[in-house]
């Protein structure tokens, strides 16, 4: 099996009116073997800033940890938090420079900006950084994701209709997808606060 | 008793009589073994080879059987998988051969269904050629030695037949190695060593019917939790004197919820309020 389908992952995210929702399965497997269900992928960088990594476990935590570790240098150095362009540019150099031997994740960003302005990208496993101004989607569950988010979604949803909606599109994927789900775990964030929601999903 | 011995036949020495060669299927007068047209290639054993994999989508799988004081259970769950992708949820892997005899099916979706449905025509003539039912010892020797004439040529089958006669209940594992064991208990698939796990721990000789269909529904839960080719609906038959019944067919992913509730005191929602920025 190939090494980006070792552990299984499925990550969406979801541009709404001012606020965006990042959402992820959370089964981590050894081929078919299922080992967690409450593996961690969406991680906070800072309040406004959440980066989901899809792909191998082990590399999801390194790159994590190390992110974590710049943004830390950069908020001691500049004294502010890093703006989601900047930080997307940060993960795509970091992941370039293991160009001929990369870190097996594939990254979605989502941000909100200091105007309130949210932003989404993903990359690939070597950087390729990719916009969007709807959704992106990552992981093994990818294919089914790009389908469902493609008739489910609608520009400029409240945060509470942006929830069903990729809640809907991420159960969906997963299950048909034998090495993700176990449920999933959802983060709205708009300017004032961040909501987030557990999903009861299909566990076989 | 008049014996069938077209199974001990090798593969190769079935010709197709010229009053048949213009069917494209393999069509023989009833009761004959199928004879099918092999690929006209110089390098048979490598084709075959190759061709093995194209035939494995149903490898994921998990059905179990065991023999107990009241008769046969068997269970199965119902997804079948082409690599990560779910390609159903809905597949019937017990397969009822006659109303007292059930096969499952685990391998090639295709070969399973072919030969068991071949194996209840075979069943059915021999009750009519011998006026009497035929006993699960000989149903599963008309099947593993059909499977044992094709052997290398990548049929793709682990099944279990399972049934009922007048020395009792009967339970036999056949493969398409050629192998043919009698067992009281089988799981298989790639979800049998989760299954075995709570089948094994559980199982007594002199359970009720009710106890030990819930240790088969239970077992098959279990099994595509743990399990990520597995899924879909745990189907559990019992098969007694008077021949097989459907017990129940449950939702697995209705079951978790009923097996372990979700405990409502943790809290669905966070709101976490953001503090004004630290520093400008």
């Amino acid at each position: 099996m190939s090494i980006t389908s070792y552990n299984g992952s499925a990550l969406v995210a979801m541009i709404g009116k001012n606020c965006f929702a990042i959402a992820s399965d959370r089964r981590l497997g050894v081929n078919f073997q299922t080992i967690a269900t409450d593996y961690q992928r969406i991680f906070q960088i800072h309040d406004r800033l959440y980066i989901g990594l899809s792909g191998l476990g082990t590399d999801v935590q390194t790159l994590y940890q190390r992110l974590k570790f710049r943004h830390k240098l950069y908020q001691l150095r500049e004294e502010r938090n890093m703006r989601p362009e900047t930080f997307a540019s940060l993960v795509s150099a970091m992941l370039y420079e293991k160009r001929f031997g990369p870190y097996f994740c594939e990254p979605i960003i989502a941000g909100l900006s200091e105007e309130n302005v949210p932003f989404i990208c993903t990359t690939d496993l070597i950087g390729a950084k990719q916009f969007s101004s709807d959704f992106v989607v990552s992981g093994t569950a990818s294919e089914s994701l790009y389908g469902a988010c493609e008739s489910m979604y609608k520009p400029d949803l409240e945060p509470e209709d942006l929830f069903e909606v990729i809640s809907q599109a991420l159960l969906s994927s997963v299950d048909r997808d034998c090495i993700s789900g176990w449920g999933g775990i959802v983060y709205i964030v708009t300017p004032e606060q961040v909501i987030t929601k557990t999903l009861k999903g299909r566990t076989d | 008793m008049r014996l069938d011995f077209g199974g001990l036949d090798p593969v190769s020495l079935q010709r197709i009589s010229s009053a048949d060669a213009g069917f494209d299927l393999p069509c023989n007068p009833i009761g004959s073994a199928p004879s099918f047209h092999l690929p006209a290639v110089a390098d048979l054993d490598g084709f075959e080879k190759a061709a093995v994999d194209m035939v494995k989508p149903l490898h994921g799988t998990t059905t179990l059987a065991f023999v107990f004081k009241e008769g046969v259970i068997v269970a199965a769950d119902s997804r079948a998988s082409m690599g990560n992708y779910i390609s159903s949820q809905n597949v019937k892997k017990i397969l009822e051969i006659n109303p007292y005899l059930l096969g499952t099916m685990a391998g090639g979706a295709a070969d399973c269904q072919f030969w068991q449905r071949n194996l209840g025509t075979r069943c059915r003539l021999h009750e009519l050629g011998n006026k009497r039912r035929i006993s699960v010892t000989g149903a599963s020797k008309l099947l593993a030695n059909t499977l044992y004439s094709y052997r290398g040529m990548g049929l793709s089958m682990g099944t279990m037949i399972a049934g009922w006669d007048e020395t009792g209940p009967g339970l036999y594992y056949v493969d398409s190695e050629g192998g043919r064991v009698k067992g009281k208990r089988f799981s298989v698939g790639s979800g049998s060593t989760y299954a075995y796990g709570v089948l094994d721990s559980g199982y007594r000789w002199d359970m009720t019917v009710e106890e030990a269909v819930e240790l088969a529904r239970r077992s098959i839960y279990h099994a595509t939790f743990r399990d990520g080719a597995s899924g879909g609906v745990a189907s559990v038959y019992y098969v007694g004197p008077d021949g097989w019944k459907k017990i129940s067919g449950d939702d697995v992913g209705e079951l978790h919820y009923k097996y372990y509730p979700v405990s409502e005191a943790a809290a669905e929602q966070e709101v976490v309020m953001k503090e004004a920025s630290s520093a400008s």
